[in-house]
């Protein structure tokens, strides 16, 4: 699961239109999956770090949480309805989102495009 | 270079007293065929359709911008005005429309709150149209969102309302009609995109009309993708049911805005839905 959000991080440098649409993001987002803590540290649009593991001392602005199987589903290049969007996952039982959600609203196109970067690009590479 | 055939012209109508500017586009000959399009967007939604010469040589298809949406200018005083949809407006829009262009008796195709408005409209007003096609339209659809989202004053509401409705896209949509589609929610004017929710999210008064709608007299057909979130295949078979008569196909490769999204794997759907409606034909306008 890791290596998919460091492919992610490696395609978000990659992507000019997203580092500039980001420029005023700078928040720690963590992604809950199956109890598995991944905190995402975003400076000014890009993912600066990325840490794995429980810890009730780093502070993020909003949470996804979701399964595996969903994440993976996600992350297909043309996923089954409910699993093509973060939403989609909160609609069909197999995500929520909390914590500071106008935050995410205000910069929803930045943050969903970042996350679906982990889904095979064309001609580049596949992730797990 | 191609000139394409969709003519725009502007009417104005009379709405709840007061003159509005109306922006419609119409194309083809034939069976009038008035298309509504979705919350926080405009007659473009329509484009593709209004460019098939095969739809057109039988079917005259007139699109029209909502007051606040396209280029149909706001009412007089809307700087000071907060913009609500509500059910009897948009009732009061629709047929405005009818009757300023001369329509007799069209065939109603609305998308989202247009397909919601198109089936009020086959409980309420049916003598007024041949048929209704009901799109990505089911009978209350309460929000998994927050309306006042799209209207602040430190964020732009459009560009939220674009990356919220994305969801809704489907991943077949052909990347370049995916963002189309997306421009015009970008482009919404300042709490228009609110103002429709308001009428989609808060009004349930169509959910008890369904069964008064009369399809032996007009027929009703509704379209959902597989890919809509806000009005999902279980919403428009809920509502299809709750309708003597009324039929529905399920588009498994579509969204929410099938004709602007995908065009092409929209097609075959709303051919088929125009050769369930009556064949009339309409007055000029």
């Amino acid at each position: 699961m890791i290596e998919s959000f460091r492919v992610l991080q490696g395609q978000l440098e990659q992507s000019p239109h997203l580092l500039r649409l980001g420029r005023l993001f700078s928040e720690t987002v963590l992604i809950e999956v199956e109890g598995e803590e991944i905190y995402l540290t975003f400076e000014k649009g890009h993912l600066t770090q990325i840490a794995q593991g429980v810890s009730r001392k780093t502070p993020w602005r909003f949470a996804l949480r979701t399964d595996a199987q969903a994440l993976r589903q996600f992350w297909q290049p043309r996923p089954a309805p409910g699993f093509h969007d973060i939403f989609g996952l909160v609609k069909i039982g197999r995500g929520r989102i909390d914590g500071d959600i106008l935050c995410l609203v205000k910069n929803l196109r930045f943050f969903k495009e970042v996350m679906a970067l982990a889904r095979p690009q064309a001609g580049g590479a596949a992730c797990v | 270079m191609r000139i394409e055939p969709i003519i725009g012209q502007y009417v104005t109508v009379t709405i709840a007293g007061t003159p509005r500017r109306s922006y419609f586009e119409t194309a083809g000959q034939g069976r009038a065929v008035l298309c509504l399009h979705t919350a926080g967007a405009d007659t473009r939604q329509w484009r593709h359709l209004m460019n098939d010469p095969e739809i057109t040589a039988q079917n005259r298809l007139i699109a029209f911008d909502m007051p606040w949406h396209g280029k149909s200018l706001p009412p007089e005083g809307f700087e000071r005005e907060e913009y609500l949809l509500t059910t009897e407006a948009y009732i009061e829009t629709v047929l405005a429309v009818v009757e300023a262009l001369g329509l007799e008796r069209p065939v109603l195709a609305g998308c989202s709150m247009g397909g919601r408005i198109a089936l009020q409209l086959a409980a309420l007003h049916a003598d007024r149209f041949s048929g209704f096609i009901a799109i990505e339209a089911s009978d209350f659809q309460p929000a998994w969102y927050d309306i006042d989202w799209f209207h602040r004053p430190d964020a732009h509401g459009g560009e939220m309302g674009a990356a919220l409705v994305s969801a809704n896209i489907s991943p077949y949509a052909p990347d370049v009609e995916r963002w189309n589609t997306l421009w015009m929610f970008m482009q919404s004017g300042p709490g228009v995109f609110r103002g429709d929710l308001s009428f989609y999210t808060r009004d349930d008064s169509l959910t008890h009309r369904l069964g008064q709608i009369d399809t032996r007299a007009t027929p009703v057909h509704l379209l959902v993708g597989a890919y809509d979130l806000t009005c999902t295949p279980e919403d428009a078979r809920r509502t299809a049911d709750a309708i003597p008569g009324a039929t529905l196909a399920v588009m498994d490769e579509l969204g929410h805005f099938p004709m602007s999204e995908h065009p092409a794997g929209f097609r075959p759907f709303f051919i088929d839905a125009l050769a369930r409606m009556p064949a009339r034909q309409s007055k000029a306008a």
